[in-house]
């Protein structure tokens, strides 16, 4: 029977640095694997939609440019992406990567958020498509 | 040191009213920053209490309904005013007290738990389950604790050989720290100190994981403020009492902030060691082994006299 | 005194509280601190997953089932996961089936830390809970480090794994469970001599054996009274084959036994992951799998860090599953409180809720009742709507 057991722990806890962090001030660095944002290259991607079809909350669309020339351009949601990296599993040439230093996603406004990977002229040429009236393509929200 | 100052100031502003609140709190953060360390935690900035208070104040006070109105917004003015009136025959701070006669030590103690019954009423006028349930626990922590602290405290007092707070401050600035001489009594003091102020591992009263907040669970906005603010002046006049009566007295403003702080020191590493203890281990540790103790203690002045009486 | 109708004073533990850390509601009829009787009510955290899973294809339902609780993730994928192999009557590598049990001992150590801190922050033991949390974090970083996410490692592909190991993890994780295991004997003795936290824990909430079986109590809750019930030992999947664990049993019962059993499968746990680290083989981390799961229906048992969790997958020959049913462990060890909380104060209740380490988001799914009375319905979907908002009017 042994009372204040803890008294050891006590005096060594006062005398060392707390265990927590002042965060906004000091960052720990993140480790090597951390599935943070996805990052699309549109070089070497196909279109064989394998990252569209078992992405386990539809996250990842992929929007044709141009099929024959393989001009891709990718809308990525990640609010509603669940940083599984199955999309990453999936690929077979290596397109997609989750990276590890974008993980702070905190955001001020209620907007959707979306990113757009591609060439820029392959984005230039879908918004335009997308602006203009009258056509059967599902808007862009 | 004397203080010759109009009696509405020393009454309002200095050493009582405003500079005992704002003490208050200052105690309040130094409570919570040694609890933190101690548990390997940053602890809040220095301002943290300052800024619940003031957002408490901010707050709506939602009137729950089947309480008496009446009686739910005074109960927390009550317990301030009782805390705060406690805390004027006390040398504050190193100066003298503001007011003092004979016998004020009995009047302060008894001032101190009117505070503790405002909250047990608090709790039993809220018609809620949880509030009932820790009004009733802190009436008995109360029965439990007010006899022996205030033999611990009776103990200086027969040392001295009067009853007023300032003359027992001069005879233990004049000899021996009454801790080595009773440390029973010291023992004794501190325990108490931490029941009487529902201090972990004393708060069965208010145990946040059984019956959510205790008695004050549904006060809001200004109530709970002043609940809270009345709680950290307890607190300073309690350890302030505690350093007078046991730690050597108290002569000047820096050895109030040395004696105090040690103390302090100690009172928190005492809070985060234990776990919490059930209302009947409470109350069976105090009648059991406390009051035997207080006793004992006694006993050995009232020997101790009569043999200095014998050998002079 | 007349006798008449006599009044009930009921103190409700829940939906909100500050005991619980997921919505469930308890209510215990209290004359003045001694409990005379005790109710349950789940079923706040229903999210209709078990529905969901019928319209996504099984690699999505990987990782929607996943989700299904957040301590223990990483055995409902292996429960799946083994199951849809067994379907399709695939084998994954044996360096996959290594890696599927490190990730799951390193879970098992997260979560038993997890609960010993929040079982010390309900007995009011603040410093004890901060103390083991700070260590869990070493554990949080390994997981992080491994897979990449703290929480819901998706460790689990079908057909195998993910993620590798190489040295210098190795040397890594070999580090940390060293010092995990200092701590973890610090913290058994405190666990064991303390006399404020003996006071709180010591012969409170006993369960005898046979009480025990009969309520059909599943993890360390029934094994900290005796009864010898743990997948791993009694039925060996995946890579506990090759890895075996010993069986951590206690005979007292009481809550002391519970904590004193979760801190000795620690000690397994370490022992074990030390073990797999020297003694794993190289080789491939996944085989290939077809899209389309043959018909068939299986059952999947594995251990989680509760008790026992018990999958049961109908698959059609399509993409999509027909049926997936989960049982959870914590669902069987809510008839133990039921039945030991009537005599002990009011003070004992949160740490008795604590003992059995509940889980409540991993508890709510359809339980059918079936009276004598009544005869069984079968409704379809709009006529389920209009019952329920007609039940609740």
């Amino acid at each position: 029977m042994a009372i204040g057991v803890l008294f050891g722990d006590l005096v060594k806890a006062f005398f060392t640095k707390p265990a927590t962090q002042n965060y906004p001030f000091t960052k720990t660095i993140a480790p090597e694997r951390l599935r943070g944002k996805l990052v699309y290259d549109p070089e070497k991607c196909v279109g064989c939609m394998l990252c569209v079809k078992d992405c386990p909350s539809n996250a990842i669309e992929l929007l044709t440019v141009d099929k024959i020339n393989k001009r891709f351009v990718m809308r990525y949601h990640p609010d509603r992406c669940i940083f599984c990296a199955q999309c990453v599993q999936l690929c077979r040439f290596n397109c997609l990567n989750m990276s590890n230093s974008l993980w702070e996603m905190a955001s001020t406004t209620k907007e959707a958020f979306e990113v757009y990977y591609g060439r820029e002229e392959d984005i230039a040429i879908l918004l335009e498509r997308a602006a203009q009236p009258g056509n059967n393509e599902p808007s862009c929200e | 040191m004397n203080l010759s100052l109009h009696p509405l100031i020393l009454l309002l502003v200095f050493p009582g009213g405003l500079f005992l609140m704002n003490i208050g709190l200052m105690y309040e953060w130094a409570d919570r920053k040694l609890v933190a360390r101690f548990q390997s935690r940053v602890g809040p900035r220095w301002f943290q209490p300052f800024a619940d208070t003031v957002k408490l104040l901010a707050k709506e006070e939602i009137i729950p309904n089947g309480v008496h109105k009446i009686m739910f917004q005074a109960l927390p003015i009550i317990a301030l005013t009782g805390a705060l009136t406690a805390a004027l025959y006390i040398p504050m701070f190193g100066f003298e007290a503001a007011f003092s006669f004979e016998g004020d030590l009995i009047v302060s103690l008894y001032m101190l738990s009117m505070m503790t019954l405002s909250i047990g009423m608090a709790g039993a006028n809220t018609l809620s389950r949880f509030t009932i349930i820790g009004a009733t626990r802190a009436l008995t922590q109360m029965f439990s604790y007010e006899a022996p602290f205030l033999l611990a405290l009776l103990g200086p007092a027969i040392a001295a050989g009067t009853w007023n707070i300032g003359k027992i401050n001069t005879f233990a600035g004049e000899n021996i720290w009454l801790i080595l001489a009773q440390p029973i009594g010291f023992i004794i003091a501190v325990v108490g100190l931490m029941g009487k102020l529902e201090l972990p591992p004393f708060d069965s009263p208010e145990a946040e994981t059984e019956i959510v907040a205790g008695a004050l669970t549904e006060y809001s906005g200004r109530g709970l403020a002043l609940f809270h603010i009345g709680k950290n002046v307890e607190l300073v006049i309690g350890l302030t009492l505690v350093v007078i009566f046991y730690l050597g007295g108290i002569a000047n403003p820096i050895e109030f902030i040395l004696k105090s702080a040690g103390l302090f020191l100690v009172v928190s590493a005492l809070q985060s060691m234990f776990a919490r203890l059930r209302i009947d281990q409470t109350v069976g540790l105090w009648w059991r082994l406390g009051a035997l103790m207080g006793l004992l203690q006694l006993l050995a002045i009232i020997f101790g006299r009569y043999l200095g009486e014998i050998l002079r | 005194m007349t006798e008449g109708k006599k009044e009930k004073f009921i103190v409700p533990i829940g939906p909100q509280h500050p005991a619980l850390k997921e919505p469930g509601n308890f209510e215990f009829t209290v004359d003045g601190e001694i409990v005379t009787d005790a109710a349950v009510r789940l079923g706040f955290v229903h999210r209709g997953i078990e529905k969901a899973c019928e319209t996504r294809n099984y690699t999505q339902d990987l990782y929607l089932l996943e989700r299904v609780c957040g301590i223990c993730s990483h055995v409902h994928a292996t429960a799946f996961v083994l199951g849809v192999e067994k379907l399709a009557g695939v084998q994954a590598p044996p360096r996959a089936e290594a890696i599927r049990v490190l990730a799951a001992e390193l879970e098992r150590i997260h979560s038993h830390l997890l609960w010993f801190g929040v079982a010390a922050h309900e007995a009011g033991f603040d410093t004890l809970f901060m103390y083991t949390w700070r260590d869990r974090e070493v554990v949080m970083d390994i997981l992080e480090t491994l897979s990449g996410s703290r929480v819901h490692y998706s460790v689990n592909v079908l057909g195998g794994v993910k993620i590798d190991i190489d040295q210098k993890l190795s040397d890594l994780i070999k580090k940390d469970m060293d010092f995990l295991e200092e701590r973890t004997e610090h913290y058994m003795k405190v666990v064991t001599t303390d006399e404020t936290f003996l006071g709180r824990t010591r012969g409170i909430g006993t369960l005898s054996r046979d009480r025990a079986k009969l309520l059909g109590a599943v993890g360390p809750t029934a094994r900290a009274s005796g009864v010898k019930r743990d997948i791993r030992v009694n039925a060996p999947y995946s890579g506990y084959k090759e890895f075996p664990v010993k069986m951590v049993i206690d005979q007292t019962g009481d809550l002391e036994a519970r904590f004193v059993v979760r801190l000795k499968e620690l000690y397994e746990s370490y022992r074990l992951i030390k073990v797999i680290l020297e003694k794993i083989q190289p080789g491939d981390i996944v085989t290939r799998i077809k899209r389309k799961i043959p018909e068939g229906e299986v059952i999947s048992r594995v251990e989680a860090p509760r008790g026992e969790l018990f999958y049961y997958i109908k698959s059609n020959g399509t993409e999509m599953p027909d049926r997936v049913k989960v049982r959870t462990p914590s669902l069987c060890n809510w008839g133990t409180i039921t039945d030991v909380a009537v005599g002990h104060k009011l003070a004992d209740m949160p740490m008795l809720l604590a003992g059995i380490d509940p889980c409540f988001s991993c508890n709510d799914r359809m339980v059918e009742i079936r009276s004598d009375s009544q005869p069984s319905q079968i409704m379809d979907w709009d006529g389920l709507r209009k019952y329920g908002i007609e039940y609740y009017k």
